[in-house]
């Protein structure tokens, strides 16, 4: 009726119960005094007035109370005393408290922070407006395609042949000329690792070169300054421009505004900025990490040189042959994806055909559009396998904790059914204690809730910490996502929620004489005990589950660990360097290799020298087509092998034995015989039972070379430790004639990492004052970085099989004991009947090892049909590892029965003089 | 709040009797009950315990509001005093009460001539 006068008057009640209560005695007071002289008046004597006074208006407190539950308070304080009795009852059993507060703050928060780190390395979406209509341009091909010459990704098909996203950028010119289906194609490609030089002081940075219509076409605008505009994109050298990422800004210039107009030295290139970033643009390759400056692709050949193969420019925006730039274009509204693929199909096949020589009516290949929306999303591939088994396992926790809430509030609720019949006795109505159950469990979820909050909200950065290496940056920050939190904690609270109120509901429906007289409840006790025997099975089943993904991971880390690596990775310290092409362009680099190895090896403390092209155990390797002599080239290819172009002590230093023949020495140098070192996989595959020193073999498909093998070394590892060694040979570096684009050094040393790094440092600025010194790292740490799912697996499993296996302890002891508690009266009877107390151990034990073993087979079952899943993830044991099985099934039966135990105990100590007493 | 059915017909008389009582000048508690017996001739006997609340129920509802004054003997008192709210309630509670005072006094009085 009158909202306000009720708001006003309920606010009044409830928050000022003092300044009401006042105001009601004194109302009260003035009408006994005016009642009492008037009655006084009428000649009652004063005591008599009094009286009676009194006596019609009742007591004072009465009301205060009636007055105050007028104006609406009476649910507030109800809720209040509920409230305070909850807590009473949470302090009086703080274990349970902590074990259900806990379990739930576990499920919640460890949920929150994968799903957080899932959703942004799997789910997030370009930081541009409407990214739902971007399309990546993709191509297919079958195998011995007439794309030959590839710089990006690309997805090996099943039956041969490859998908890839990169194109060539006569061809992309071509498509974006005769394009119709997409509003504009504009295109991009990531550069890792350009130098730029800052107040004298080289650094490394990443990149993005993007074409003219890249920032309209994206619809974004640089917070200061201006994008990249078409007149940018010129002939080549028009644009020697850059805009810089917001990081790049707050990290260089202090988010300085005088930025723009300052010139940087790209690549030892001028270059102006003319705009900065809007903080969260990333570019269009990634939603998760943004490149540091973007530059036109007008400035590729002068900023970004690269000779590629045979080509005898540096200039990549002629060349016809190598497929390497990302097209993208937001399709035109009402343009269904496949119309707008066929229709590029055919300019795709004319612009292949216009642009190179197709040889021995090779295929073309055929056009795809891919979901632009995240772009080329390099972070989903690899981690799509490995966040979806960790979801998975969160998932397997949750489900864990509310099962174990759920058996603690049954417990609970069950040992308070008396309290209730008490209650309902008393003249409780049935509403009122629900309410008061509906209150404890709503306390219990919530503080559950916060705690997971805290925990997520603490944790959130873990997962993208333990993804990124010792010496990078890390992976990626994570937002934390609140509706991820919002999802488990609803899960959890119905749970608490359910299972709170599902006894009581029960619980206030019994006849409160007959459960008064604790008469056995059947029908009730049978509920409760298969209500709570299912969970507990549940229960179990998910630690066995969780306890067999543990020991399979770990196992998977441990047999990693101890994998034979063919060499010592001990006292290694490794660093990078990247001379920029534009003052190192092909082979100008070697002379500075050469000179860099020799400062090097002259420094105190450094033992030898070796240089790789490719660092071991990186995750990266190199391939050459290989023909040994008297073989002959096929027209569908020859395989390739493994190469790696190394330093003269690369043997010594990686302590590779050197099996037969020679390494490399002085005699071998630029202009000499071309010779490699090949390892016994190599010599066993291409060489069978013969000795393959002296013999000679064509390495490379466009440009062969022919290469006399001098010695054979022991396999070592190359790329992954999971890969056992693969056929590979070793070349020394300077007599590669296309330069080494980029070295990483082996220094064996005892010294670490930080003492030698300023000596290093001065070697390098000696040699060239631009030159950075990139990513100091022992080998140890190398290994250890490519171990980092393994271990964040090893990790995360560990420690969810632990709480997997503390929950299944308290569930079967919570059952147990409560079991026993129910039946201390038939215990009784037995032992007065003339059981031995060992006797009725065995019985009790015996039903905690029916419900255990049934868990565990039901668990085993969901192990064996989930392991297809996380097999791939394994290493050197099958999902199905007969010995981790059987060692979890053990380690669960011996903690289930351990924990049974102690019920088991206190039956077979049950006296059968107090336990009939006890009726 | 004050039940339209009438099925509580002892509050909802009260609560009545206390509006209309209001309705003709600011009274305070003490001076309701007086006014209810005055006005009834001391024929309806009125619970003093369940006045208060009553008076709070009404001033929770904005039909009368109380606010401290003086009273005839010098004295601080909270009078009661009818709000536009609380009129027009009155109004809608008295066209009912007679409404049904009729209905229900025309069946008792019905005669076995009248059928």
């Amino acid at each position: 009726m009158n909202l306000f006068s009720r708001i006003t008057t309920w606010w009044r009640a409830v928050a000022k119960p003092d300044e009401l209560d006042r105001q009601v005695r004194e109302e009260l007071e003035f009408h006994l005094e005016s009642h009492a002289e008037d009655l006084m008046r009428s000649g009652v004597s004063r005591e008599e007035a009094w009286r009676k006074a009194r006596a019609q208006l009742g007591s004072v407190a009465a009301g205060q109370e009636n007055c105050r539950a007028a104006w609406g308070s009476q649910f507030v304080d109800e809720l209040w005393t509920d409230l305070r009795y909850s807590l009473r009852m949470m302090a009086r059993s703080p274990g349970f408290a902590a074990i259900a507060v806990g379990s739930l703050a576990l499920g919640i928060g460890v949920n929150t922070v994968l799903f957080t780190a899932a959703q942004h390395t799997l789910l997030d979406r370009l930081a541009v407006p409407h990214p739902q209509q971007l399309r990546l341009l993709a191509w297919t091909e079958p195998k011995g395609g007439a794309v030959e010459s590839l710089w990006g990704w690309f997805d090996d098909l099943p039956g041969g042949g490859e998908t890839s996203t990169s194109f060539s950028y006569p061809v992309y010119q071509q498509l974006r000329k005769q394009n119709s289906a997409m509003e504009s194609l504009f295109a991009f490609k990531t550069l890792d690792r350009q130098t730029v030089t800052l107040n004298g002081r080289a650094e490394a940075v990443t990149a993005e070169m993007v074409s003219g219509n890249y920032y309209s076409s994206l619809e974004v605008w640089p917070q200061l300054g201006r994008g990249i505009q078409e007149s940018d994109d010129g002939p080549p050298g028009s644009g020697p421009v850059v805009v810089i990422s917001d990081r790049f800004w707050t990290r260089e210039f202090a988010r300085s505004p005088h930025v723009i107009g300052k010139i940087i030295l790209f690549n030892l290139t001028p270059m102006t900025i003319i705009g900065v970033n809007p903080r969260g643009f990333t570019g269009a390759f990634s939603a998760q990490e943004t490149p540091d400056v973007f530059f036109p692709f007008s400035m590729q050949p002068i900023a970004a040189p690269l000779k590629i193969g045979e080509s005898t420019s540096s200039s990549l925006l002629t060349n016809t042959n190598l497929w390497w730039v990302l097209v993208m274009g937001r399709i035109k509204p009402g343009v269904p994806d496949r119309t707008a693929a066929a229709s590029f199909n055919v300019l795709l096949d004319a612009a292949v055909r216009a642009t190179m020589v197709v040889k021995n009516h090779r295929p073309t290949p055929r056009m795809l559009t891919m979901d632009g929306s995240r772009g080329q999303n390099p972070a989903a591939e690899g981690l799509a396998k490995p966040i979806s088994v960790l979801l998975g396992l969160g998932g397997l926790v949750l489900l864990l904790a509310c099962a174990n809430l759920a058996n603690l509030l049954l417990a609970r609720a069950s040992a308070r059914q008396r309290e209730m019949s008490v209650r309902l006795a008393l003249g409780a109505g049935r509403w009122r204690i629900l309410r008061q159950m509906m209150t404890e469990s709503l306390l219990l979820s919530l503080l559950g809730g916060a705690s997971g909050l805290g925990l997520a909200y603490g944790v959130r950065n873990a997962i993208p910490r333990i993804m990124s290496n010792a010496w990078g940056p890390p992976a990626f920050s994570a937002r934390f996502d609140w509706r991820i939190f919002g999802f488990a904690a609803v899960i959890s609270i119905v749970t608490g929620l359910i299972f709170g109120l599902a006894p009581a509901w029960q619980a206030t429906r019994v006849q409160v004489s007959s459960s008064l007289k604790e008469a056995e409840q059947t029908a009730s006790r049978r509920q409760r005990g298969l209500a709570g025997k299912t969970i507990v099975i549940v229960e179990l089943a998910l630690s066995m589950l969780l306890v067999v993904g543990a020991g399979l991971f770990v196992q998977t880390l441990l047999q990693l660990g101890h994998s034979r690596l063919g060499f010592h990775p001990d006292h290694l310290l490794l660093f990078e360097l990247q001379p920029p092409q534009t003052h190192y362009p092909g082979p100008a680099n070697i002379p500075l290799y050469r000179q860099l190895d020799q400062r090097l090896a002259a420094v105190p403390g450094i033992r030898s020298v070796a240089l790789t092209s490719v660092p071991l155990v990186s995750g990266n390797a190199m391939g050459h087509t290989f023909i040994p002599e008297g073989q002959q080239r096929k027209p569908e290819g020859n395989p390739s092998v493994l190469f790696n172009d190394v330093g003269e002590r690369f043997f010594s230093t990686y302590g590779i034995p050197m099996v037969a023949g020679r390494g490399f020495n002085a005699a071998d140098t630029e202009t000499s015989r071309k010779v490699a070192v090949v390892n016994e996989s190599l010599a066993r595959k291409y060489f069978p039972g013969l000795n393959p020193i002296g013999r000679t073999f064509e390495a490379g498909w466009n440009h062969p070379i022919r290469i006399e093998i001098v010695g054979v070394c022991g396999d070592a590892k190359y790329d992954h430790l999971r890969k056992d060694p693969e056929p590979t040979y070793y070349a020394p570096y300077w007599q590669n004639s296309n330069g080494i684009e980029q070295a990483t050094f082996a220094l064996a040393t005892s010294l670490d990492a930080k003492t030698l790094a300023p000596t290093l440092r001065q070697v390098v600025q000696s040699v060239d004052r631009n030159l950075p010194l990139l990513d100091m790292r022992t080998q140890d740490e190398q290994i250890a970085a490519s171990m980092q799912p393994e271990r964040i697996f090893a990790g995360l499993t560990a420690a969810f099989g632990v709480l997997a296996l503390i929950l299944a302890c308290i569930g079967i002891y919570s059952i147990m004991a409560w079991m026993v508690s129910r039946r201390t009266n038939e215990i009784g009877i037995r032992m007065a009947l003339g059981a031995r107390s060992q006797q009725v151990q065995g019985m009790v034990l015996r039903e905690a090892a029916w419900m255990t073993l049934s868990g565990v087979a039901v668990g085993v079952a969901g192990a064996l049909a989930l392991g297809r899943v996380v097999a791939s993830l394994l290493y050197g044991l099958k999902s199905w590892d007969p010995m981790t099985f059987a060692a979890s099934a053990l380690l669960l039966i011996l903690v289930a029965l351990g924990a049974s135990w102690i019920p088991a105990r206190r039956a077979a100590g049950v006296d059968p003089i107090r336990a009939l007493r006890h009726e | 709040m004050a039940k339209d059915t009438g099925v509580d017909l002892l509050q909802g008389t009260l609560d009545m009797l206390v509006l209309k009582a209001v309705s003709l000048g600011p009274l305070h508690g003490y001076g309701v009950l007086l006014r209810i017996q005055q006005i009834s001739q001391n024929r309806l006997e009125i619970q003093q315990g369940s006045l208060y609340p009553a008076l709070y129920r009404l001033e929770h509802e904005g039909w009368i509001a109380g606010e401290w004054g003086q009273s005839e003997n010098n004295r601080r008192a909270r009078y009661y005093r009818l709000t536009a709210a609380g009129r027009r309630r009155l109004e809608v509670e008295t066209k009912k009460w007679n409404q049904f005072a009729d209905v229900i006094g025309a069946i008792l009085n019905t005669v076995p001539e009248q059928l």
